[in-house]
């Protein structure tokens, strides 16, 4: 099934070529109505590629949060259509959207989300339990170097150390898309870095199509691919030649 | 100073618009609560009003109708003795008449009727026990054959005043019309057995102009009955002893006080009983309201912490927080106490209905007393605040920076660590139930507790009908194991026994003799009826309470425990019973048995022995009769017909008449019970799984987020109330068999001995109709998990 996610690592080259595993067409998101209509979504057509690493980049409020949430199936948009490989996201039920965010979808958000009652560790299993082909809980710590301190409860952890236990229980599912918002939001320089090392990590490795949210535009040096969000339109694109490695993100 | 103030003043206009917010977003919460509040106060409500129903009819038929403080049978005594009566220091009002047991004749009655007939003035009112004619008026003084009768036979027989009456008068057949219909405050209560139960169809008081009575029973110029009134300040005791030396030489059987009265005797048995009932069931379902509100008014404000600790942290004063949080317990309260009200006067008014076939008052009312609403209203406000005083306390004490700190795992780390190493052998979100039930377990325990006290109120209704079916068995099926009785005018040799046998469909006939007493204990007395039957009875059989055959003993007597219990007497203790028909023998004897009777009072002694000590012969006076099922019918109307025969009672019809009159008052108590167990089982469940719900929405929404489905996000909240209402349930049926026995130990009336029965099938539906309101509760809960708002959760940190 979600052989996107198990292609070989990618090289920088073959990234953004073939048929798009997402494509999105003239979406649009309007909340309220008269007075109080707001516009989160303007007519944004999309497509990303298996294995790319995008960064949206937008001041608060030009509608980041909004598309990643339709790309991850958690909203719906007003108009428009959206369509993961062959699921079309608009237009599903509820039952519909929970088997694909179970199946397909890794989400990492900037207040961490963890079970206050479950340890690390249970954390990481929880996702596991539910996941076709799971990697180990301890093997996805592995993965964003949290191996020490596994059988705490998140509110003995650091914010930092939480986003990777969060990043952690996103990965160990295998997703074929991982859905970041702002996970470096509510986090210092340093601890950033160490999260977002993580993220770079597993879309190298594993191949996983990454959605970064950010407003911190030197983070965007780390993506394949920069779109920059405006008042609910895509006010530019950008392509970077060379991708940044996290440690050399200036803050 | 100034500054505070202003800040406070402000801040109390903006808190009282979050009260409105707050009220109307709790809405279904508040309306739950409000009526846990409601059923404690029309129960309050219920009890207050009909007590004082019952007390006011009472005083009010006693004081109009002149009802007589005391009475006073005798054998036969000329008119001019009422004078020397008069004459006693301590009597005021002295109404001598003639009274005598009689028959009526119906040609659509199989059993005879049994009746008394008691002299009234031709031309007006007696100066005691007068009448209140409800139809018809009064005799005339020319037409001797007219009589007046109690309303509840009328009732019971559809007789109205113009209808022939056929009475058989001292032996005679004689021919009446009724003339008007009437109560009297000697019958309110009226009866010709000792059971508990109004037989209105089978008993009848008529009331006949003096001269009629007179040449009927051959006592011109004579009384035998007198019934008095005490002057002011005049006391019982020495009266009834003078008026007892007066008598005595004419026959006189015992003056006796209102106390011993049949009629009066029975209400003040009810009265007691509703005192107590007034007290006791308010008392256990405030108690209950008290602790389920403090469990539910905490939550509440529990969950608004971080609300509390926001205000603080601004710099709010404490004080304002807390009236606020006081003001919508308040408001609650109210709403709760005025729909307690109006609820409880409509279950006073439809319980007073259920009284109606029972006591015959000319006004009976349900009353509704100002200060009845003001302690109801007052008592649901105090009860609330109370309760919700512990909560506001210990937020207030809260450093803010602790209230907002977010979710912090609660509970001691050791309970966090349940199950552990099973993460991997249990899918890990019924570890987080595990978690959450185990993590706060004074919060788990309050919950099951709050479910388990709906329980016993399903479980108190449902039990009347186990209760009367167990009565009924024991007294028609244990203890009269015939199929009815007959009485007799008089006493009888036994071979008159072989007659009724001789009736077809009689297959055995069973003697017995019953002879009216009245006991004393030190300065106890009853009055009732001492009966006498063969030790090797088969027809009659006492019984003690776990249901084994008792003979009675061959010397001594053997009394029911009641009745021992209410006369101070033990086993081994000698009683006086003072005889009251015959030669009217005083006897001393040992009480040697207790037998565990559940209708009436009874004492009972060897037949043979009870001939001796009256000085008779081997005489009977009533029969207890088995019967062959098909012939019934005709059996009794055989026997009705011989003139040995005053009175016949079939036990089909006894079954018939408990089932009229008791049916219908069980049904609406169980009705209301029910009613408030499922309030209480809704109350909790809902409140408890909406707390719940508020406080872990965020949990749920990001299990969703993760890709789990509704179904299993709201298992998770789901299965902790499920645990909660399978502890809390065993716990109920427990708590509710203690509280019946409880309560039932408390009960003290004559009438009833309830037996603590309570069935498997009661059990099992007490437990049904609780799980039946916590899933109609878990339905509205889920749908609230469906509609989750998974985006809107994620805006928030927690
Ligand atoms: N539930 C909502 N109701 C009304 N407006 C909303 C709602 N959610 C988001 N918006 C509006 O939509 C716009 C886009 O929001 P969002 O996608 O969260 O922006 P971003 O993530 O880029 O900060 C904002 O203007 C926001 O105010
Ligand atoms: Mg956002």
């Amino acid at each position: 099934m979600q052989v996107a996610g198990k292609q070989a690592p990618n090289g920088d080259d073959s990234v953004g070529e073939g048929d798009p595993v997402f494509v999105a067409r003239g979406l649009s998101k309007v909340y309220g109505s008269g007075e109080a209509r707001v516009v989160a979504l303007a007519d944004i057509d999309l497509d990303i590629h298996a294995g790319e690493f995008l960064v949206l980049l937008g001041p608060s409020g030009s509608g980041k949060s909004t598309l990643l949430n339709i790309l991850g199936g958690l909203d719906a948009p007003t108009s428009g259509s959206a369509r993961w490989r062959d699921h079309e996201l608009t237009g599903a039920g509820d039952a519909e959207l929970t088997l694909y965010r179970r199946e397909h979808v890794g989400f990492v958000f900037q207040f961490y989300n963890l079970i206050p009652s479950l340890t690390v560790r249970e954390n990481v299993e929880l996702v596991a339990q539910i996941a076709d082909d799971p990697m180990s809980a301890d093997d996805a710590l592995g993965l964003v170097e949290l191996t020490h301190r596994l059988d705490h409860f998140p509110a003995q952890l650091s914010g930092g150390e939480q986003q990777r236990v969060a990043v952690a229980r996103a990965i160990v599912k295998r997703p074929d898309i991982l859905l970041c918002d702002e996970p470096t939001g509510a986090l210092d320089a340093d601890t950033g870095r160490m999260v977002l090392a993580a993220i770079d990590k597993v879309n190298r490795d594993l191949g996983t199509t990454t959605v970064v949210i950010t407003h911190n535009s030197a983070i965007a040096g780390m993506a394949h691919r920069v779109l920059r969000l405006s008042g609910g339109h895509i006010a530019g694109e950008d392509r970077n030649a060379t991708r940044l490695p996290p440690g050399e993100i200036a803050w | 100073m100034v500054r505070a103030f202003g800040i406070r003043l402000r801040g109390v206009d903006v808190l009282d618009l979050k009260l409105v917010r707050d009220l109307w977003a709790m809405l279904p919460q508040v309306a739950t609560i409000a009526l846990l509040i409601a059923s404690g106060i029309s129960v309050l409500v219920m009890s207050g009003s009909n007590y004082l129903a019952l007390l006011q009819a009472m005083d009010d038929h006693y004081r109009n109708e002149r009802f007589a403080d005391a009475f006073a049978s005798l054998k036969r005594a000329p008119l001019t003795l009422a004078e020397r009566l008069r004459g006693i220091d301590g009597i005021g009002v002295v109404e001598p008449r003639i009274s005598h047991r009689v028959r009526v004749i119906r040609a659509d009655s199989e059993q005879s009727i049994a009746g008394r007939v008691l002299s009234i003035p031709a031309r007006g009112q007696p100066q005691l026990n007068r009448l209140k004619l409800v139809s018809g008026r009064w005799i005339d003084p020319l037409h001797r054959d007219e009589v007046i009768i109690n309303a509840a036979y009328a009732q019971a027989r559809h007789v109205r005043p113009g209808d022939a009456i056929d009475v058989v008068l001292n032996g005679r057949m004689q021919a009446f019309r009724v003339a008007g219909i009437a109560l009297s405050p000697e019958f309110v209560f009226a009866t010709r057995s000792a059971l508990p139960l109004p037989d209105d169809r089978n008993f009848v008081v008529l009331w006949a102009g003096r001269e009629a009575v007179e040449s009927a029973f051959d006592m011109t110029g004579a009384f035998n009955d007198a019934a008095m009134t005490l002057a002011p300040g005049a006391r019982m005791e020495d009266v009834l002893g003078q008026v007892d030396d007066l008598l005595r030489p004419y026959g006189g059987i015992g003056a006796y006080g209102r106390a011993e009265q049949a009629s009066h005797r029975f209400l003040e048995d009810e009265l007691d009983e509703q005192r107590t009932m007034s007290v006791i069931m308010p008392a256990v379902f405030f108690g209950i309201a008290a602790f389920l509100l403090n469990v539910v008014l905490g939550r509440l404000v529990q969950a608004q912490r971080e609300q509390i600790a926001s205000l603080r942290a601004l710099g709010y004063p404490t004080l304002p927080i807390a009236v606020h949080y006081f003001k919508l317990v308040t408001v609650i309260a109210l709403l709760g106490g005025v729909a307690g009200l109006v609820l409880g006067w409509w279950f006073a008014s439809v319980v007073i209905e259920s009284y109606r076939p029972f006591f015959r008052f000319p006004v009976l009312e349900a009353r509704m007393e100002p200060w009845i609403m003001i302690v109801a209203v007052a008592a649901s406000v105090m009860v609330a605040n109370v309760a919700a005083a512990g909560a506001v306390y210990r937020i207030s004490r809260l450093p803010p920076a602790e209230a907002l700190h977010p979710h912090a795992p609660g509970g001691p780390a050791a309970l966090l660590r349940v199950g552990r190493h099973v993460g991997t052998l249990m899918p890990l979100r019924h570890l987080m139930g595990l978690r959450s039930i185990f993590g706060r377990p004074v919060r788990t325990a309050l919950t099951i507790v709050g479910i388990s006290l709906a329980v016993p109120l399903v479980l108190f209704g449902l039990f009347w009908f186990d209760a009367i079916a167990h009565m009924l068995d024991v007294s028609f099926n244990r203890i009269e194991r015939g199929d009815g009785i007959v009485a007799f005018a008089a006493p009888v040799p036994r071979r008159a026994l072989h007659e009724l046998e001789a009736v077809p469909g009689v297959l055995f006939a069973e003697g017995q003799r019953s002879v009216a007493v009245r006991l004393v204990a030190g300065n106890r007395s009853y009055r009732t009826g001492l009966l006498g039957i063969a030790a090797d009875a088969e027809l009659r059989v006492q019984r003690d309470s776990d249901l084994n055959a008792i003979a009675v003993p061959a010397s001594g007597v053997m009394m029911s425990r009641p009745l021992a219990e209410r006369l101070g007497l033990a086993i081994g203790d000698e009683v006086r019973i003072e005889v009251m028909e015959g030669k009217r023998p005083v006897l001393l004897l040992p009480v040697e048995r207790l037998s565990d009777d559940i209708l009436g009072f009874t004492v009972t002694m060897e037949i043979g022995a009870l001939n001796r000590a009256m000085r008779e012969g081997p005489v009977v006076n009533s029969a207890a009769l088995k019967i062959d099922a098909a012939r019934e019918a005709d059996v009794w109307r055989a026997i009705r017909r011989m003139p040995m025969v005053e009175a016949s009672s079939s036990k089909a019809q006894w079954l018939g008449l408990f089932n009229d009159t008791i049916a219908g008052m069980l049904v609406v108590g169980a009705v209301i019970l029910v009613g408030f167990g499922l309030t209480i089982a809704v109350g909790v469940v809902y409140n408890s799984a909406r707390v719940a719900l508020q406080e872990r929405a965020w949990e749920l929404a990001s299990l969703r987020i993760l890709g789990f489905t509704r179904g299993e996000a709201a298992g998770l909240l789901l299965g902790e109330l499920a645990f909660c209402v399978a502890v809390a349930i065993p716990l109920g049926l427990a708590l509710g068999h203690w509280l019946i026995t409880l309560i039932l130990s408390v009960r003290i009336g004559e009438s009833f001995q309830i037996p603590a029965v309570i069935s498997p099938p009661s059990y099992a539906w007490a437990a049904l109709a609780v799980i039946f309101a916590a899933l109609a509760s878990a339905l509205i809960v889920r749908r609230r998990v469906d509609a989750l708002d998974l985006v809107a959760v994620l805006k928030t940190r927690d």
